[in-house]
């Protein structure tokens, strides 16, 4: 086994594993990040379980983009990172906003708005 | 026969059983015992001050936060990078594809520094210094003669 | 491969909008403020006639990600008008000391970039940069008001719930990547053809369509996911409440109807009961709820969801009829949306901060927007009181009224599908909005209350007049509106 063999061509190398393997991986990460934003009450652990989900999303468009020798799923993996670089800014001004005026981020303490 | 992930995967239990087996070792053979100085955090040699959870200023997350948002936005650049130098397009539109795709990055790029100088003109990338407060003491004294006092008991300087 | 320069020129709408919101931007570092709310609505003006460019010609552009056609300039024009009329509602802003009126004119300009995205989007790359801008531009806009906590609380939970909805949206993308190879819709339409006739395993295929409602229904939300609404739409300074029942509603149900019929329609048969029953749910909750509420706002929030509701079923309806259908609708309930929240914002600042909340924590002050400020209000304003007193009509849909047709045209073009019981279920639930909907009317004309003279600006009134006209204009002449489609 060469050394070079390996770093020659990526998608190859990805495909080496099953797809489903790569389906049952980022499903199982997904689901993480699902548990974590529904169980957890810090706002940046919630905040956190988001981000598992988003790469669980990019994980399984890079298996599938490699799969189908389709650049297409990578380059939107580019652009949910982007995306998601703007979405965390603006996520963390919130919770930062609410500790300056709170000093707590426990999503519990946040139920002023009751129907 | 094991595949290249076979490999990895028994690379990495042996590594988690070398560091198990090592820290093992060490605790048969040391002696235990701890005084105080030795279980404080060590803090360059100092004396450790205050707590470990200290606050940050807010102003590091500021610029942080803008930092983050100029970094990842360039990740957009990689894949415009790779259509750019074509040669296939190149010679399809006779040269013309580079500017095109030049001024496509311009544009992209002058947005993002649009924000940043929109940003730096709100004040949000000033570094404020902390303005020391002088204390004052409300006397009949007036400060001169305290200086001329400080002036005949001053310390010899050291050379 | 050929590339056509001529292609952004006409992508107009969106290049003008983020042009001029960055300059929007750069205009707030004037000392006076007085200049910024008249450039943003001429900015407006002329995105709106730059839409319209193009009428009757259908183009796609940038390499099949846009789509330009008659029903994508309507649904960009709706979404143009709505925000024309909640900005010129927002006069306040500029006597505001904390208020930073720039920055919010420029990010309602970018958020309706993304509107626009989302309407005309033909690859799923578009609906997700489109979704996340404009539900982004929401996050910031609805924790505007820094030093109120109930702002904040909403900002919060906006947030954490659209980042979770997105995050399922995008996982049923990649499903649908997974399965048919394609983000572009009809090619995903194309599979879904020739899949359901070859037979074979399609659960990839359905899970991620399914996933992928699901993202949408949460940003529209349509029950069992629309629980973050209320507290959103109450916390939010109402200004932006009404931007986000407006606009944000019409943008995602015009990015739902793109998907449904040019990529999902192969598997009608499959959907069409699961979103059904995600119809009714809506209905029920939305209206047995709004009865209970105390605070006109947030009986706005939960009308907002029970108007999903009937939305939804010109989407259960698909046909080609719904298409027209639902942009009425999305007009009808923008106008008379905008007028009462305009009216609400009126009388909400001529009250004295509510008491029982001012006690609490000064942070949490916040104006009194119950039913009970409205008691005698059309006795004094009798415009204020009439301009309220259509827009309600007009959305518990009584005949005369725009909300009238847009109901019987998406009731109608869901008859021709057959779904009778589902049309029952609407037209109960719509009996039970005219209950919480005229207790405005008669808090407005038949109780005793307090209310002195409010003052208009001239704008604002002519703004709230125009909204009302217009309804009344779109309920007596709906040929008007269905000729241009």
């Amino acid at each position: 086994m060469q050394p070079n063999d390996v770093a020659v061509n990526i998608p190859e190398v990805i495909q080496q594993i099953p797809l489903n393997y790569y389906l049952i991986f980022s499903t199982a990460l997904f689901v993480i990040g699902i548990i974590g934003v529904l169980t957890r009450r810090n706002a940046i652990i919630i905040f956190m379980s988001i981000e598992l989900m988003l790469n669980a999303v990019n994980t399984l468009l890079i298996a599938f983009s490699s799969y189908r020798s389709d650049p297409t799923g990578q380059v939107f993996v580019f652009f949910i990172m982007a995306v998601a670089a703007a979405e965390v800014s603006v996520g963390l001004a919130i919770i930062v906003m609410i500790y300056r005026n709170i000093r707590t981020i426990d999503v519990g303490v946040l139920n002023k708005l009751k129907w | 026969m094991l595949s290249q992930f076979g490999i990895m995967f028994l690379f990495i239990l042996t590594a988690f059983a070398f560091i198990g087996g090592i820290l093992l070792f060490g605790k048969l053979l040391r002696p235990d015992r701890p005084t105080e100085e030795k279980l404080t955090t060590y803090e360059s040699g100092e004396e450790p001050v205050g707590n470990a959870g200290v606050q940050f200023n807010p102003r590091f997350y500021v610029v942080a936060l803008v930092f983050v948002l100029f970094d990842v936005e360039l990740v957009l650049l990689f894949p415009w990078a790779t259509v750019f130098g074509q040669p296939t397009l190149i010679a399809e539109t006779g040269g013309l594809w580079g500017w095109f795709a030049l001024t496509e990055a311009v544009v992209f790029v002058v947005i993002l520094a649009l924000g940043l100088a929109y940003a730096w003109a709100k004040g949000y990338l000033d570094w404020e210094k902390p303005q020391p407060q002088l204390p004052t003491v409300a006397t009949k004294v007036p400060t001169t003669l305290y200086e001329q006092v400080n002036e005949r008991y001053k310390r010899p300087t050291t050379p | 491969m050929t590339f056509q320069t001529y292609d952004c020129l006409q992508m107009l709408p969106i290049i003008l909008l983020s042009l001029s919101g960055i300059a929007l931007l750069f205009l707030g570092f004037q000392k006076s403020r007085a200049l910024l709310l008249p450039a943003t609505l001429l900015f407006l003006v002329i995105a709106f006639v730059a839409n319209f460019l193009d009428w009757g010609k259908t183009y796609m552009y940038f390499r099949d990600m846009l789509l330009v056609n008659n029903l994508a300039m309507i649904f960009t024009g709706v979404v143009l008008l709505s925000t024309f009329m909640v900005v010129s509602l927002s006069g306040s802003l500029a006597d505001d000391e904390d208020a930073q009126p720039a920055e919010y004119y420029a990010i309602l300009l970018f958020s309706l970039v993304g509107a626009i995205m989302m309407i005309g989007f033909e690859n799923l790359i578009m609906l997700f940069v489109g979704v996340e801008i404009l539900s982004v531009a929401m996050y910031i806009l609805t924790g505007s008001d820094k030093r109120n906590l109930r702002s904040n609380e909403a900002a919060l939970k906006y947030f954490l719930m659209g980042a979770f909805a997105t995050g399922i949206l995008l996982f049923g993308i990649a499903l649908l990547y997974g399965a048919t190879g394609s983000f572009v819709l009809s090619g995903i339409g194309n599979y879904a053809h020739s899949a359901t006739n070859a037979g074979g395993s399609m659960l990839l295929f359905y899970v991620g369509m399914f996933m992928l409602l699901i993202g949408m229904l949460f940003k529209v939300s349509a029950a069992p996911f629309h629980f973050w609404t209320p507290d959103v739409y109450d916390g939010a300074p109402s200004l932006f409440t009404a931007y986000m029942s407006t606009v944000v509603k019409t943008a995602g149900f015009a990015a739902l109807l793109r998907i449904l019929s040019v990529s999902f329609s192969g598997v009608y048969d499959f959907w069409w009961v699961a979103m059904a029953v995600v119809t009714v749910l809506t209905l029920l909750i939305g209206n047995i709820t709004a009865v209970y509420q105390a605070s006109f706002k947030r009986m706005m929030a939960y009308s907002s969801i029970s108007h999903a509701g009937y939305l939804l079923i010109g989407l259960v309806g698909l046909s080609q009829a719904s298409k027209p259908a639902i942009a009425f609708y999305s007009l009808a309930y923008s106008l008379s949306t905008i007028a009462a929240f305009g009216v609400l914002m009126l009388v909400a600042r001529n009250r004295p901060l509510n008491a029982a909340v001012f006690g609490d924590q000064t942070t949490l002050a916040r104006t009194d927007e119950h039913y009970d400020a409205f008691n005698g209000l059309a006795r004094k304003n009798p415009l204020l009181g009439f301009v309220m007193a259509v827009s309600m009509l007009s959305l518990a849909g009584i005949p005369l009224t725009a909300g009238f047709w847009g109901k019987f045209m998406v009731f109608s073009a869901a008859a021709d599908r057959g779904a009778v019981w589902l049309l029952v279920v609407a037209v109960l639930m719509s009996a039970v909005g005219i209950y919480y909907y005229f207790r405005v009317v008669i808090a407005m004309y038949f109780r005793e209350g307090q209310t002195d003279t409010i003052r208009v600006a001239p704008f604002y009134r002519i703004v709230l007049i125009a909204a009302t006209v217009l309804t009344l204009a779109l309920g007596l002449l709906p040929n008007l509106f269905q000729g241009l489609i």
